[in-house]
């Protein structure tokens, strides 16, 4: 075993840009660790120093992120992670939905009795997770991350311990979540069978010295880290565990999983996908099945995640099969993204724009929710305007924003997807997803009409609005608009984003 | 080389490795009790690490020995949080068994 020698020494060790471009992981982990020592000091309620702490780590996270989105790309750890704009936009996007849940959940775990300090630190461990798996190159980095990612967010679903839903949404996740990752690495093994390497560079350097056939080992092998990556999306036929969770989860542990979790998921299928070469340097044969069977699945999942929403009454698992319904638009995305150019950018658009109207609308679930997350069936929101009127216009236009109706982020992010999708030549595609989509107006315009149409049910009082939940609230509501009206910067960032992959 | 001797073709190695991970999966999906679910989910990462460590030998590459560390460590901390949620759930729920938690409709 003389192959030892391709460990260096001198790339263990960091230069100074390097450094540079680790500050956003030191800061948060930095975050991280003061904020678990906060909790145990003797003496003191936790409560705030912990809360504030975290929001300031969130917050210091989105500024070093977002300050090194302009820099140039830097390999680190013998190319097992890099730093480039494509992973601190998305460091920007994890902290953002990070820090806006941890604003959202202060008020209503004091509600729901539920006031431990782990809970702000365990949303940063995820959000943690989510950075590194975004910033990973590494088959086994990928998994490493995707573990530290949800194996805070598995305890996050069960942290209301004496809830047996949560606790079944808890374990249905861990569950099938750890045997989604045992695909994956089942599928590195053989990649790393297949190539010598687990590292995704090297996997396209192998693919271009192959362009002919490739080996029934590696099309098992991408195959089964797509599953893996599949099932962390949540496209049919892999959906299943998607709604239970969403339901039994604390609401706004549901809005970060919505957020963050997908958004990760998929920057990192992403890139796998780009740099296993989809559209450059893969044999046409696995590019072609590879093609056909996520162009089946994308329709698959947004045909069952909108009809399967129409039927729901719970408006927690309603958004959970609109949910799996958006994961089909990206997929679509996805598959459009190598045949022009800039089509992946519309996936990130649509990553950004799906993650903020998302969070607002569970934001909004969580403030007018009653104890133990009952009080959201549709009939529970009926005359919610006229109790109150802010929640439910700031309700209106996520859900707007959600159907793709214009001035809306939603509506922007619809039409780049869809327009890269046409010129791509996906036309058959962009049918059925526009088809998918007019349905999904009816279930989401649907709470709108109970809102402001229908006569309140009962003596139910105004919901009572934190500060920090009305701060995260309008936020969102601002950023909604704000890309919808002019997504031109946002635009401009995805693009280069996507251009340092 | 006395070892040599004894070699056993790597086919049959990594024949034998889909197999434990396939049995994991599928115990996975048929077992009913937790405890036997958390232990094919230990079975398939294990699947995975001997996989790993056949084709390092194959490739004579260190890589994937290497790697057989890391995803053990992660397999503890798994285990580490899954055996916390069957205790949280047999609090509330008094069971091990799947059947019994079918609160959330399917």
């Amino acid at each position: 075993m003389e192959a030892l020698t391709i460990i260096r020494p001198e790339s263990l060790s960091l230069s100074s840009e390097q450094v540079r471009a680790l500050m956003p992981y030191f800061l948060v982990f930095g975050g991280i660790m003061l904020a678990t020592l906060l909790a145990v000091v003797k003496g003191i309620k936790p409560k705030w120093p912990v809360f504030l702490l975290a929001v300031a780590t969130a917050v210091v996270g989105v500024v070093a992120s977002a300050n090194l989105i302009p820099d140039a790309t830097i390999g680190m750890f013998n190319g097992m992670m890099v730093s480039d704009s494509y992973s601190h936009f998305f460091n920007v996007i994890f902290m953002a939905s990070a820090g806006i849940t941890i604003l959202a959940s202060l008020r209503y775990l004091d509600r729901e009795q539920l006031q431990h300090p782990e809970y702000y630190v365990l949303v940063l461990l995820s959000a943690l997770g989510m950075m590194l798996m975004t910033s990973a190159l590494d088959l086994i980095v990928i998994f490493i991350a995707l573990e530290i990612m949800s194996l805070a967010v598995y305890v996050l679903v069960g942290f209301r311990r004496t809830d047996k839903k949560s606790n079944e949404a808890a374990m249905k996740y861990f569950i099938l979540g750890s045997a989604a990752s045992a695909i994956l690495l089942y599928g590195a093994a053989l990649l790393y069978g297949a190539t010598q390497s687990t590292n995704i560079h090297e996997i396209l350097k192998f693919t271009q010295a192959q362009p002919a056939g490739m080996t029934p080992l590696f099309t098992l092998g991408v195959w089964l880290v797509m599953i893996g990556f599949l099932f962390k999306v949540a496209s049919v036929p892999f959906h299943m565990w998607m709604p239970d969770v969403y339901e039994g989860a604390p609401a706004p542990v549901t809005g970060f999983m919505t957020t963050g979790l997908k958004a990760a998921a998929f920057a990192s299928f992403m890139r796998f996908f780009i740099s296993m070469g989809y559209g450059t340097t893969l044999s046409a044969t696995l590019q072609a099945h590879i093609h056909d069977i996520l162009w089946v699945s994308a329709v698959l999942t947004m045909i069952v995640g909108n009809v399967i929403a129409l039927t729901q009454t719970n408006l927690k698992r309603m958004l959970a099969y609109s949910s799996i319904a958006h994961s089909g638009y990206l997929l679509v995305g996805l598959l459009a993204g190598s045949g022009t150019p800039g089509g992946y950018s519309a996936v990130v658009f649509y990553l950004v724009a799906y993650a903020i109207m998302n969070l607002g609308a569970f934001i909004i679930l969580t403030v007018i929710s009653n104890r133990e997350d009952t009080g959201l069936n549709l009939h529970d929101v009926s005359g919610l305007a006229s109790r109150s009127p802010w929640l439910s216009f700031a309700m209106a236009v996520f859900l707007f924003s959600m159907a793709g109706i214009p001035p809306t982020a939603g509506f922007a992010a619809k039409y780049m997807l869809f327009y890269s999708a046409i010129q791509a030549h996906e036309t058959p595609l962009v049918i059925i997803s526009v088809l998918c989509s007019s349905i999904s107006v009816y279930y989401y315009l649907r709470v709108l009409v109970y809102m402001y149409m229908r006569e309140p049910v009962g003596s139910a009082p105004a919901s009572r609005v934190s500060m920090w939940s009305a701060l995260a609230v309008a936020l969102m509501v601002a950023m909604t608009l704000q890309f919808g009206v002019v997504p031109a910067r946002l635009v401009e960032v995805t693009k280069r984003a996507v251009a340092s992959l | 080389m006395a070892l040599s001797e004894f070699q056993v073709e790597p086919w049959l190695v990594l024949a034998f490795c889909s197999a434990i991970f396939f049995i994991g999966l599928a115990g996975l999906l048929i077992r009913r009790n937790i405890l036997v679910i958390l232990m094919c989910i230990e079975l398939m990462l294990n699947a995975v690490n001997l996989t790993f460590v056949t084709f390092s030998k194959i490739h004579n590459h260190m890589g994937g020995q290497m790697s057989v560390f890391f995803i053990i460590t992660v397999a503890a901390a798994e285990s580490a949080v899954g055996l916390g949620l069957v205790i949280a759930m047999f609090r509330t729920v008094r069971s091990v068994d799947t059947d019994e938690i079918q609160l959330l409709k399917q």
